[in-house]
């Protein structure tokens, strides 16, 4: 698993100010993980996401919106836990 | 005295939504006429099958298909909202009606109500 500098999660919808700041201040080696109303952006079609993205699945279930493996890695609880602690540093938009 | 009930609050993320679905309920049911318009981000909350108890939420698919027999007049969605999230009939709850919202359709109601 490769290490990763930054983790940046994001429970704020697409048009939320915090998620555009968050978003430009994605570096290569971080990771986003979306939660919350942050999962909607991946039916967003105004959006393309890049990058190492992670989103958590209980939200996007309650959302009925389908896990897209190509754009983000649908991960539980447990894992989302287990990424905070992989990360050198995290950051909560 | 008709009132159109603005949803444009993402579901789930906090209760403003569903404070606005419980408004709407409420006038229903003390017999005024009242619509609801989901747009911008509430459209989010028509999509079929949603699991909410993942989150320990109650889902909201069920009112709204039985939001008729409660008395609201009718549900509209915006259609670019709809298209901007990759919603259409197949995807969304039935009993939807799409709505181009710049064409007037708030014009036709004496209340219009947003809680965002």
């Amino acid at each position: 698993m490769a290490s990763i500098r930054t983790l940046h999660i994001l429970n704020k919808r697409p048009g939320h100010p915090a998620f555009k700041s968050c978003l430009s201040s994605l570096e290569n080696q971080d990771a986003l993980l979306l939660t919350e109303n942050g999962v909607l952006a991946l039916v967003d079609k105004g959006l393309t996401l890049e990058g190492c993205v992670y989103a958590l699945s209980p939200d996007l279930k309650a959302r009925a919106i389908p896990g897209d493996a190509s754009v983000a890695q649908a991960i539980d609880y447990d894992e989302m836990v287990a990424l905070t602690a992989r990360a050198q540093r995290v950051i909560s938009w | 005295m008709k009132t159109l009930v603005i949803m444009n609050q993402a579901p789930y993320g906090d209760w403003s939504g569903r404070e606005a679905l419980d408004m709407a309920f409420s006038l229903a049911a003390f017999d005024q006429p009242v619509a609801l318009l989901f747009t911008g981000d509430g459209v989010n909350w028509l999509r079929r099958e949603q699991e909410a108890a993942a989150i320990s939420q109650k889902a909201v698919d069920r009112n709204l298909a039985a939001a008729t027999i409660f008395g609201v007049t009718a549900l509209y969605a915006d259609q670019q909202s709809c298209h901007r999230f990759g919603l259409d009939q197949h995807t969304m709850i039935a009993g939807i009606t799409l709505a181009d919202t710049n064409a007037g359709l708030l014009g036709e109601y004496d209340h219009v109500i947003s809680l965002s």
